[in-house]
């Protein structure tokens, strides 16, 4: 039963050993490749399966008033989640959780693409515990997330200083700060919340673990962790109840603004701008069908008209020509112009005064608001001279504010705007000197305004978080004719025939000016722009009510309303530490929190 | 009647000992961290099958070669039998592989390897070497392997049905078949490959023609009789043509995917081609020296899946590295070559035979197991010899050295 011979055999031994040992050959070449050649690229495959990096969000930094109100905080809001589950799972969790707490217990819907699938965010406690006590046990893959939510305990109050935070957009990702961002986070839209993202938002930190094929963290490396640097709390220097009073003295039903400064340094005290909105509508998840209306066409509520209204400021601009008259000596105090009979005929147009004021010096034509004095004061002074002055009160500049979306310039015309329009005349003059013409004003620019014929002719730069900057002295007006123009603004408010009475106070001498806009609306813009005390003014206020009239009826009580919280919030000494605002389940800052894992 | 041991090939027993040494400890790696208690008590029952195959290897060393001889037959039928029955009563979750006997379950699939060898080795035997290029011994030969994979095709793996096929053309390479009868073997092999549609693509027409163009001019060389000629250029064709039936029609979904995410595996990195990829990964991050025994991260935190079975290299990869892999390479190479000497060396042609399609199975058995982890070879289920865990695979390799050790043993004989 031999095989073939001996020599055969061994030749077909060596065909196989041959074979055998190039197959192995074979293997040996290709793992010497995986483990040796392209080992380094196996290692960080290997290493990227296992480290996961979850992101260790910074906790935004928190708002507070001057006065320690905590105007923006963070919350901890609470969703129900479903992690890696099919499809089945899915519905089998979801008609659990709809059987114990009704139909629109659930929002999600599923989604294979997706690890972690929300099923409904923000739920109450009571949520909370059904699910974790009742329905968890049978559904493993629930989980409750705990998330931090911004929260502005007082609601529409500041929120057009505050702004509002909604999630990040493919330009925002895109921008070169945008790196920082995971795509469903929030970001600062607009008001100081954008202004100070970079400022509120702080470094998240990244915490690392070992987790297995199921995503189960198997081993954490507390020692390599980044810890995140909390975001810094911005103390402005609002006064909460200025704020409120300005927010209350608007009247609801119609537009307006109110801009507060410390006449001294600046410092943003109210800015309020009616109507209003909830910041809280763009965190949070029930309230879509009020942020769909607040963002759609034809909402105004968005635009926050202390700085971004453009009006024409009335009679409360009369204080340049006031100004310009006297620093340049065309006029004094017990100089008149031929008097006032109720209107006045220039060229071919009829200016119309407010009434029949007969013969009346400066104090005087302040006091009861004359226009045919400034017409008559107009002619003598001219056009540059009037708009240099205007210019130096801070008209058609900006103030130097800094917020989103940023102020607007207003308009100072200038020669060559009227040349481009059909060339200059008298009569533009005349418009401007009272406050109807072209000029265009916001009602910051006008508060920076008030504030320099106040302090005597600094130029402040308003602010509202950090340090004031060095009021700039105006040259050319000279402090004893500012205090001539405050002594008039005295009389409007204090005299017998003043037309700003209603903002008088018992308990402090406040000085203002009315104007009343003629606009493009049916009723005039009211306008009141004051200071207090008369004597070492500490305060001043710029008020506008869109079509609410004359300014001496509408807006100088908005401004009494103003001054009256200032003072009698400046009795009862000023607290500095900072107070927490109480609010259902708060913290002063969420903790750390982990939401996914970094790409 | 124990064998005295310096009589035995010592070296082989020292490297198939090493290689289930390695496999227990590379099992107990792979579930000590697992959640599931079951898993991490695996490797007793592995380290208690190896037991249970000594007195079992001793009594096929110590059995005359006579017996062997006469029982090749019933075993092979007994083999046959059990298959059926695997049919008919299996158990198992979601492949039909196991027979339950009392508490142990077997896996008939794995005994009739051997059986198959036997009976091809009987039957070949029992040819004369001039004989063995007759047509009607490859018709027999097919008969034999062709029986019991029939009978595992039903069980959805490919793999262990292909192994049954594998040490068929050693082994006639062996007893005296001529390279033209060989060719006329293999080509209907390669005519499968050729027409193989989702490895070749476009191609694959043009291939498939080349291929029955140049075969038929060997068939012409080689052989010196028309209808011979014919019917192999007709079965050649005929191959190439049902295999691509059997692909778009017989074939299940998985079975197809294994084949297409093993020519790409990234067309499905997190379904199908991840068992690829993940090995892989934990292959290559090895590296040189390892990460270590109780280290790999890929084997502990489970992204590599079977580790413990059908992925069992990747866990020796991972752990002890380049080298390690290198020593279990070299362990096998050492037995299957040590298998052909021995085959070389046995005068008895049935134990000579035996020993060639041993040293073949377990060829085919590591290259296509290692292949697999280093995504040389598509995913099958084919465990790696005395390395993977499971009984049944352990016991019949255990029975398949101790052929190799009783015709060592018995080497003079006729």
């Amino acid at each position: 039963m031999a095989l073939a011979g001996r020599d055969e055999r061994s030749a077909r031994a060596r065909i196989l050993y041959i074979t055998a040992c190039a197959l192995f050959a074979l293997i040996g070449l290709r793992l010497f490749y995986l483990q040796i050649t392209t080992f380094a690229r196996h290692a960080r495959d290997s290493d990227r399966n296992r480290i996961s990096q979850t992101r260790v969000r910074a906790p935004r930094g928190l708002i507070y008033a001057r006065d320690g109100e905590v105007l923006a905080l963070n919350r901890i809001i609470y969703s129900i989640t479903l992690e890696r589950s099919t499809r089945s799972e899915y519905d089998a969790a979801v008609a659990a959780i709809r059987a114990a707490l009704g139909e629109d217990a659930v929002d999600g819907s599923y989604s294979r693409n997706q690890r972690v699938i929300r099923l409904k965010r923000d739920v109450d406690l009571h949520t909370v515990a059904v699910v974790e006590e009742l329905i968890k046990p049978d559904h493993p893959k629930l989980a409750v997330e705990i998330e931090s939510q911004r929260y502005y305990p007082y609601g529409h109050t500041c929120s057009h200083l505050l702004g509002y935070m909604g999630v990040v957009q493919e330009e925002d990702l895109a921008a070169p700060s945008g790196r920082a961002y995971a795509p469903d986070d929030y970001i600062g839209k607009t008001g100081l919340e954008k202004e100070f993202e970079s400022v509120l938002r702080g470094v998240d930190g990244v915490r690392f673990a070992e987790v297995d094929a199921a995503g189960r963290v198997r081993r954490e490396f507390p020692e390599r962790e980044q810890p995140a640097i909390p975001g810094q709390d911005l103390r402005l220097t609002i006064d909460l109840d200025v704020q409120r009073a300005a927010e209350k003295a608007l009247p609801d039903s119609l537009a307006g603004a109110v801009v507060a400064l410390d006449a001294r340094t600046g410092a943003v005290l109210a800015l309020a701008s009616k109507p209003d909105f909830d910041p809280n509508v763009f965190v949070s998840t029930h309230a879509q069908e009020e942020r769909r209306r607040l963002l759609g066409e034809g909402s105004m509520a968005l635009l926050n008209r202390a700085l971004n209204g453009r009006y024409c400021p009335g009679s409360t601009i009369k204080m340049v020509a006031a100004t310009a008259a006297l620093e340049e000596g065309l006029t004094d105090t017990l100089s008149s112009f031929p008097g006032c009979r109720g209107a006045l005929q220039v060229g071919g147009h009829v200016f119309h005064c407010t009434g029949v004021h007969g013969e009346l010096n400066l104090l005087q034509a302040l006091e009861v608001s004359c226009n045919i004095y400034f017409l008559h004061l107009a002619q003598v002074l001219g056009f540059d001279r009037w708009r240099l002055y205007a210019a130096r009160f801070g008209l058609g500049q900006r103030t130097g504010f800094c917020m989103e979306p940023p102020e607007s310039v207003g308009l100072l015309p200038s020669r060559e705007y009227y040349r481009q329009r059909g060339g200059y005349s008298l009569g533009r003059l005349m418009n401007l000197v009272i406050g109807q013409g072209e000029l265009l004003v916001t009602p910051l620019q006008m508060a920076r305004y008030t504030a320099a014929i106040a302090n005597g002719g600094y130029l402040v730069q308003p602010y509202v978080w950090g340090q004031p900057a060095d009021p700039v002295r105006i040259e050319g007006i000279s402090p004893a004719t500012l205090r001539t123009v405050r002594k008039a603004m005295y009389r409007v408010v204090n005299g017998s025939r003043g037309t700003g009475r209603r903002a008088r106070l018992d308990q402090v001498e406040v000085a203002g000016k009315t104007g009343t806009a003629q606009g493009p609306r049916e009723d005039s813009d009211a306008w009141f722009v004051a200071f207090a005390p008369y004597v070492a003014p500490t305060i001043a206020v710029a008020a506008v009510v869109e079509g609410g009239g004359t300014g001496g009826t509408a807006a100088a009580p908005v401004v009494r309303a103003v001054l009256a919280a200032y003072f009698a919030a400046d009795e009862d000494s000023v607290s500095t530490e900072p107070k927490l605002a109480q609010a259902d389940s708060t913290s002063r800052h969420a903790p750390p929190l982990s939401a996914w894992a970094l790409q | 009647m124990l064998p005295q041991l310096r009589d035995l090939d010592r070296p082989l027993i020292g490297a198939v000992l090493a290689l289930g040494i390695l496999g227990i400890t590379a099992v107990y790696s792979a579930n000590f961290a697992s959640e599931v208690p079951v898993l991490r008590t695996v490797w007793q029952k592995q380290l208690g099958y190896g037991l249970l195959a000594i007195p079992l290897a001793i009594a096929v060393i110590r059995a005359p070669t006579r017996f062997l001889y006469a029982a090749a037959y019933p075993i092979f039928f007994g083999c046959l039998v059990a298959l059926l029955a695997v049919l008919v009563f299996g158990t198992g979750e979601d492949a039909h592989r196991w027979l339950a006997i009392g508490p142990i379950q077997l896996q008939p699939s794995e005994f009739a390897k051997v059986g198959a060898i036997l009976a091809q080795a009987r039957y070949l035997a029992d040819t004369a070497p001039a004989q063995c290029s007759h047509p009607r011994v490859f018709v027999a030969s097919f008969l034999i392997v062709g029986l019991p994979m029939l009978l595992v095709a039903p069980e959805p793996d490919l793999g262990t049905a292909l192994a049954y096929v594998a040490p068929l053309v050693p082994m006639l390479f062996w007893a005296g078949t001529g390279p033209a009868a060989l060719f006329c073997v293999v080509s209907p092999l390669l005519s499968v490959v050729f027409s193989f549609e989702p490895a070749w693509q476009e191609l694959t027409p043009y291939l498939f023609a080349l291929y029955i163009l140049v075969s038929a001019a060997a068939f012409f060389y080689l052989l010196n009789r028309l209808w011979l000629i014919l019917t192999m250029v007709g079965l050649n064709l005929g191959s190439g043509l049902l295999a691509v039936y059997v692909w778009e029609h017989l074939l299940r979904p998985y079975q197809r995917d294994r084949i297409v995410i093993f020519l790409d595996p990234e067309s499905d990195r997190l379904g199908a081609g991840w068992n690829i990829i993940q090995s892989m990964i934990a292959i290559g991050s090895g590296g040189l020296t390892g990460k270590g025994f109780l280290h790999g991260t890929q084997t502990k935190y489970e992204f590599l899946p079977a580790a413990h079975t059908d992925f069992v290299f990747a866990v020796i990869g991972e752990e002890l590295g380049f080298v390690g892999t290198m020593v279990v390479l070299a362990l096998f190479l050492f037995v299957i070559l040590r298998a052909v000497s021995i085959a070389s060396a046995t005068k008895n042609r049935f134990l000579s035979l035996t020993a060639i399609g041993v040293a073949s199975m377990l060829l085919f058995h590591v290259f296509v197991n290692v292949g697999m982890t280093i995504g040389l070879m598509p995913v099958t289920g084919l465990p790696l010899p005395f390395v993977s865990s499971g009984g049944s695979s352990l016991l019949a390799n255990s029975l398949v050295i101790a052929l190799l050790l009783h015709a060592h043993l018995n080497r003079h004989d006729f």
